[in-house]
C-alpha cells in the first residue's frame, strides 16, 4: 500500500546526490492514480477498529465539521482528528500537499472544486462502497455529480448550503408588504425591495457581492435555472453566458443599483463582508446561503425564507457547500469510509446536522423532526429537490478566484454595458473553461 | 580552514535552497501535474508566458508600483533618517517610534490595515470625515484601483520606513563630522554640503537600499494576497500572485515554476550589475 | 532675535517629528484600541475568543515559541560560523557560496516552497516544527550573513593576531576574542530572525498540517473566516495585539544594542 509512496522519495533524495534532469523528471513517476478504497487498509474485519483517521476542512465549515467529528468520535473506537485551515488559503494548502503525496485521510472541498480534484485523482474510488449504502439515491444528486466520473463516485456531500432569498420581515411590515410571503418572481423581487428602500433612512433595498464572483455565481444562476437557461453546458467546456435569460435576470440587479435601491457598498463587497448587510437589519431582501439562517437570527433580526425565483416565475437554487471524500494515498480507506457512511446516515443526519439548525444531505429526510417546527428550515429543504451544482473542472480559475474571467464579466454586467461585458465575457470564459 | 567553518551555511543553502530551487528548474520543462507522473513540456511553459493576459497586466503593475514604491519609500526613509541624524533630546524616543512598525510581521501589519481602512471597525473614515477631507466612506481597498495602490503604499511604508531608516542612518553616522566643520569653514552652505559631502559618501548605502527595495517590490506578494487580494478588478495583481494563482488554483506547477526561472533570472542580473556597481564605487 | 529663531526652529523640529511619531505608532494604538471594543463598547470577549479557539491558544502559542527558539538558535549557528568564515578567512568557493546565499533573497518564496515541503517528505520533517525552523533558518541567512561578515570584517586584525600568539586555534580566537567584538551584530541577526519566526505565517500554513502544531499566525488567520461572509475583524485585530506585543517588549529592551549592530555591520557592500 505505501510502495506507490516511497519510489518518488528514493529518486528525489538521489536527485540531491546528483542533480540531473533526468534523474529528477523520475522522480514525479511511480505515483500511481487513484487506489480503489476498498482495496485500502488491510482484510476483513470491522472498519471501527481504533485508528487515528485524519481530516481536513476549510474554516467556513469547521462548526459543522466539528460537531459531526465529536459525535462520531463518542461513539465510535476510532477518532477522527480535525484540522481546520483558512478559507481563502485552503486550496493552496491542498495543492501543496497533493503534490507532497502528503494529504490527510480524509479531505473536504467546497463542491464546485471537486470535479477538479477528482480529475487529478486526488480522491479514491469509493464507488462500491457508495452503492452499498441502503438511501444513496436519497444522498445529494447533484453532490454525487461533482463527485463522480465515468460513473464512478470519489466524494460524498458533507456540508450543504443553497442559495435562498432571505427577507426581513419587519421591514417588509413597515412596508407594507405582506411578511410571510417571498417573491414569486425576480420581477416580483425587484419590486418588494424598492418598496423597502422608500423607507429611507439608512435602509436599503438589497445587497449584493459585486466584486464576489463566488457569490453572484451562487445567487444569481438560481434565477437563470428558474427560467430555463443554462451558464454553461453540461460538460462545463462552454460557456452560455450570453443568452436572453441571463441577461434579463442581470438587467434586473443591474436596474436596482443603477437606481440606488441596492445598497452601493454592493459594488465593492468582495465576499468577505456580505453578512454583514442582512445581520443589520437594514436591507429589504437578499439572496445568500442557507447556512446564513442561524446567523442573521443571532443578530436578532426576523427572517423569512424564500426560494430564489426565475424573471418570470419558477424557482431554483444552486447545491453549494462541501463535499468531503478520501484521499487517494490514504492507508486508513476502511476506517475513512466508516466515518463518511456514517455522517450520511440518520442518526448523524438528523441527529447532530438538522438539530443544530444546518442544512442535511438527504433528500428523504427533508422532513425530520427539527425541520417541521420552523417553516424557514422547510422551505430550504424543500428547494434542495430543484437545486443544481454546476460542473466544470477549471471552475476555480474560471469563476470563483478574484482574476477570474467571470468577475470582470459580472462587473460589467451590473455596473457597465451589459451587453458587451457578456458577449466578451463568454468567451473569456469559455478559454479559461477549456484550459487543461 | 575557513572552509569549515562555511560548513553548515553550506549544506543548509544546498539542502534547503539549491536542491528546490533546481526542482524548480525542472519543473519548469515538464508537465507537472499534482500527482502521477511529469512528462517533458519544453519550451510550451515558457512560451504560453507571452500569450497570458494577466501576466502582461502584472507585470506592467509590478513595475509601475516598485517605481512608485522605490520613490515614495526612500523618500520618506531617508527624510527621517535625516531628521533623526542628530543627537538631541528624545530623539531616541523617535528613531524607536519610527522603527516600531519592524516589530510587526508582514502578515499581521496587512490584517491590521484591512481593519484599520475597513468600513466595519477603521477609524480612518470616521476621522477623514470629522476633519472634513473627505464627504462620504471611502473604499480604501477595493474601492478603485488607485485607492487600493494608495493603501498598499501606505501600508509597506508604514511597515519599512523605519527598518530603511536605520540603514541609511548607520550610513550617515559614518561620515565624520571632520568634513562637515570643513566645509561650513570654508563657507558651504546645508545645501552644498548635502550635495558635495553627505549624498556621495551616502551612496554604497543608497544603493544597498535601493536594490533591497527594488528586488523586494519585484516580490511584493503579502500585501496583494491579504490586503486587495488581486482588486479590485485584477488592477493590483503582482507577478508572484500570478505564479501563485497559476500553482494553487490552476494546478499548472510547470507553468508557475516557469514564471519564477524568469523572474530570478530577471532579478540576478538587476543584482550582479548592483553589486558590480556597489563594489567599484566603494573601492 | 537669532535666539528666538533657533527656538522657533527648534520647535517646528519638535512638532514636525513629533507629528510623524504620532503618525506611526497610530495603527498599532488603534489596532490595541480595536482589540477591546466590540462596537463602541468596552469587551475582552475579543481575546477570550482568542483563548478558546479550538485546541487553545496556549499551544500555539507553544508551538510558536519553539519554531522561534529553533529559528534564532539554528540562524546563529550557521551565520557567526559562516560570517566569520566569509569575514575572516578565504578560500575556494568563498564568493560563489555567498553568492548564492543572497540569492535566496531573489526567489519568489511561494515558488519554492512545493519543492521544499517534498524535501521535507523525505527527510521525514514534514509536518514538524523542526523542519519549518529549518527553512525559516534558510530563509534567514542572506541578511544574517551579511550582516556577521561585515562585523567580522570590521573587527580589527590585531585583536586576532594577540589572540593567536597566545596559542588559541582558530575557534578559540572566534570564541574567546571575536564574539564579544560582535556582539551587536549578534543581537541584531538574533532579533530579526526571531521577528520572522514569530510572525511567519505562509510558511507554517504550507509545511504544517495538524492543526495542534500551527503556529500563531496561521491559528489567528484561520479564526476570523469562520463564516462564509463576515470577518470577524475585532478578534482579528486581537490576534494582531497578541502578536505584536512580545516583539514590541523585546524592540524596546534591545534598542541601543540592535542600533549598534547596524553600525557595526555598516553597509560597505
Amino acid at each position: 500500500m505505501r510502495t506507490y509512496l516511497r519510489r518518488p522519495r528514493r529518486a528525489v533524495l538521489a536527485a540531491a546526490v546528483a542533480i540531473t534532469a533526468l534523474v529528477l523528471s523520475g522522480c514525479g513517476s511511480g505515483a500511481s492514480s487513484s487506489t480503489s478504497a476498498s482495496g485500502g487498509g488491510g482484510g476483513g474485519g470491522s472498519a471501527d477498529d481504533g485508528t487515528t483517521v485524519t481530516m481536513w476542512t476549510r474554516a467556513g465549515t469547521q462548526t459543522q465539521t466539528q460537531a459531526l467529528v465529536d459525535a462520531y468520535n463518542a461513539g465510535h473506537k476510532n477518532k477522527v482528528k480535525l484540522t481546520v485551515f483558512p478559507n481563502e488559503q485552503y486550496p493552496d494548502k491542498i495543492a501543496t500537499s497533493a503534490g507532497a503525496h502528503a494529504l490527510a485521510d480524509i479531505f473536504t472541498s467546497d463542491v464546485v472544486f471537486a470535479p477538479n480534484y477528482v480529475s487529478q485523482g486526488l480522491w479514491s474510488d469509493i464507488t462500491a462502497d457508495f452503492d452499498a449504502l441502503p438511501f444513496k439515491d436519497a444522498v445529494l444528486p447533484s453532490h454525487i455529480k461533482a463527485g463522480s466520473a465515468e460513473g464512478k463516485v470519489y466524494a460524498v456531500p458533507h456540508a450543504a448550503d443553497l442559495s435562498v432569498m432571505f427577507y426581513n420581515k419587519a421591514l417588509y411590515k413597515q412596508a407594507g408588504l405582506d411578511p410571510d410571503k417571498g417573491p414569486a418572481s425576480l420581477a416580483e423581487f425587484a419590486d418588494q425591495a424598492r418598496a423597502v428602500a422608500k423607507l429611507g433612512g439608512g435602509v436599503h433595498g438589497t445587497y449584493f457581492g459585486g466584486n464576489c464572483g463566488g457569490c453572484v455565481e451562487f445567487t444569481f444562476w438560481p434565477s437563470v435555472w428558474a427560467d430555463g437557461g443554462q451558464v454553461m453546458n453540461d460538460a462545463g467546456t462552454a460557456s452560455t453566458i450570453d443568452s436572453p435569460q441571463v441577461q434579463a435576470v442581470f438587467k434586473v440587479y443591474h436596474d436596482l443599483y443603477a437606481d440606488g435601491t441596492a445598497d452601493p457598498a454592493s459594488k465593492q463587497e468582495d465576499g468577505t463582508t456580505w453578512l454583514g448587510a442582512l445581520q443589520s437589519g437594514k436591507v429589504g431582501i437578499a439572496p445568500g446561503p442557507s447556512s446564513w439562517l442561524p446567523l442573521i437570527r443571532a443578530k436578532g433580526v426576523d427572517v423569512g425564507v424564500a426560494p430564489i425565483p426565475g424573471v418570470s416565475g419558477g424557482t431554483s437554487t444552486f447545491v453549494g457547500g462541501d463535499v468531503a471524500g478520501i484521499a487517494a494515498s490514504s492507508s486508513h480507506s476502511r476506517q475513512a469510509w466508516d466515518f463518511l457512511s456514517w455522517s450520511l446516515g440518520d442518526s448523524a443526519q438528523v441527529g447532530v446536522v438538522a438539530k443544530s439548525g444546518q442544512i442535511i444531505a438527504r433528500t428523504d429526510l427533508a422532513a425530520n423532526q427539527y425541520a417541521a417546527g420552523d417553516p424557514a428550515v422547510l422551505a430550504i429543504n424543500r428547494v434542495m429537490a430543484n437545486g443544481h451544482t454546476p460542473y466544470a473542472l477549471n471552475f476555480n480559475a474560471t469563476y470563483n478566484d478574484p482574476q477570474s474571467p467571470w468577475t470582470s464579466t459580472l462587473r460589467g454586467a451590473l455596473f457597465g454595458d451589459a451587453g458587451s461585458a457578456l458577449a466578451g465575457g463568454q468567451s473569456a470564459i469559455t478559454k479559461s473553461l477549456n484550459q487543461h | 580552514m575557513g572552509a569549515a567553518y562555511a560548513v553548515p551555511t553550506a549544506v543548509v543553502v544546498t539542502l534547503f535552497f539549491l536542491i528546490p530551487l533546481g526542482l524548480v528548474a525542472v519543473m519548469s520543462v515538464d508537465h507537472w501535474p499534482l500527482l502521477g507522473r511529469a512528462t517533458p513540456n519544453f519550451p510550451a511553459n515558457y512560451t504560453d508566458m507571452a500569450g497570458d493576459d494577466l501576466l502582461r497586466r502584472a507585470v506592467g503593475f509590478t513595475l509601475k508600483y516598485t517605481i512608485i514604491i522605490t520613490v515614495v519609500l526612500f523618500a520618506v526613509s531617508f527624510g527621517l533618517a535625516l531628521l533623526v541624524q542628530n543627537p538631541r533630546p528624545g530623539v531616541g524616543a523617535l528613531r524607536t517610534a519610527f522603527f516600531l512598525p519592524t516589530a510587526v510581521g508582514f502578515a499581521t501589519a496587512s490584517l491590521l490595515f484591512l481593519g484599520m481602512l475597513s468600513n466595519e471597525i477603521g477609524p480612518v473614515n470616521p476621522l477623514l470625515r470629522h476633519l472634513g477631507l473627505i464627504g462620504k466612506p471611502i473604499d480604501w481597498i477595493t474601492g478603485s484601483p488607485t485607492t487600493a495602490l494608495s493603501s498598499t503604499v501606505g501600508l509597506v511604508t508604514w511597515r519599512f520606513a523605519g527598518f530603511n531608516m536605520l540603514i541609511l542612518l548607520t550610513g550617515l553616522q559614518a561620515i565624520p563630522t571632520e568634513l562637515y566643520e570643513a566645509a561650513r569653514v570654508d563657507g558651504a552652505g546645508r545645501v552644498q554640503a548635502f550635495r558635495r559631502i553627505t549624498l556621495p559618501l551616502m551612496r554604497p548605502t543608497i544603493a544597498l537600499v535601493l536594490i533591497m527595495m527594488i528586488t523586494g517590490s519585484l516580490l511584493a506578494f503579502d500585501q496583494f494576497y491579504i490586503m486587495t487580494r488581486g482588486g479590485p478588478d485584477d488592477s493590483t495583481t503582482s507577478v508572484v500572485m500570478v505564479i501563485v494563482r497559476q500553482a494553487f488554483v490552476k494546478f499548472n506547477l510547470g507553468s508557475a515554476a516557469a514564471i519564477s526561472v524568469a523572474a530570478l533570472g530577471v532579478l540576478i542580473v538587476l543584482n550582479v550589475v548592483q553589486l558590480g556597481v556597489l563594489r567599484r564605487r566603494d573601492s | 532675535m537669532i535666539r528666538r529663531r533657533r527656538v522657533a526652529a527648534a520647535g517646528g523640529y519638535y512638532v514636525c517629528a513629533a507629528s510623524l511619531a504620532i503618525l506611526f505608532l497610530y495603527p498599532l494604538l488603534w489596532s490595541g484600541w480595536a482589540s477591546v471594543h466590540i462596537g463602541s463598547r468596552w469587551s475582552l470577549q475579543n481575546y477570550r475568543n482568542l483563548l478558546t479557539y479550538r485546541d487553545g491558544i496556549g499551544t500555539y502559542l507553544v508551538n510558536s515559541v519553539i519554531v522561534t527558539a529553533l529559528t534564532v538558535a539554528g540562524t546563529l549557528f550557521v551565520s557567526l560560523l559562516g560570517g566569520y568564515a566569509f569575514g575572516r578567512f578565504s578560500f575556494p568557493g568563498k564568493n560563489v557560496l555567498f553568492l548564492a546565499t543572497l540569492a535566496i533573497l531573489m526567489v519568489p518564496y511561494p515558488t519554492i516552497l512545493i519543492p521544499l515541503y517534498v524535501f521535507l517528505g523525505d527527510l521525514h520533517l514534514q509536518d514538524s516544527l523542526v523542519g519549518l525552523s529549518l527553512v525559516l533558518v534558510m530563509f534567514q541567512l542572506p541578511f544574517a550573513t551579511f550582516m556577521m561578515r561585515n562585523a567580522f570584517e570590521a573587527v580589527p586584525g590585531e585583536l586576532e593576531d594577540a589572540a593567536l600568539v597566545d596559542g588559541c586555534g582558530s575557534l578559540g580566537v572566534l570564541l574567546r576574542v571575536l564574539v564579544h567584538s560582535v556582539r551587536p551584530a549578534v543581537i541584531t541577526v538574533a532579533l530579526f530572525a526571531l521577528l520572522a519566526a514569530w510572525n511567519e505565517f505562509f510558511a507554517a500554513l504550507i509545511l504544517l498540517n495538524s492543526s495542534e502544531k500551527f503556529t500563531l499566525p496561521v491559528a489567528v488567520v484561520a479564526m476570523e473566516g469562520h463564516s462564509f461572509g463576515s470577518i470577524d475583524y475585532p478578534t482579528m485585530q486581537a490576534g494582531v495585539v497578541f502578536m505584536a506585543i512580545p516583539c514590541l517588549l523585546l524592540f524596546g529592551i534591545l534598542q541601543r544594542s540592535y542600533v549598534r549592530g547596524f553600525m557595526s555591520g555598516a553597509l560597505k557592500g
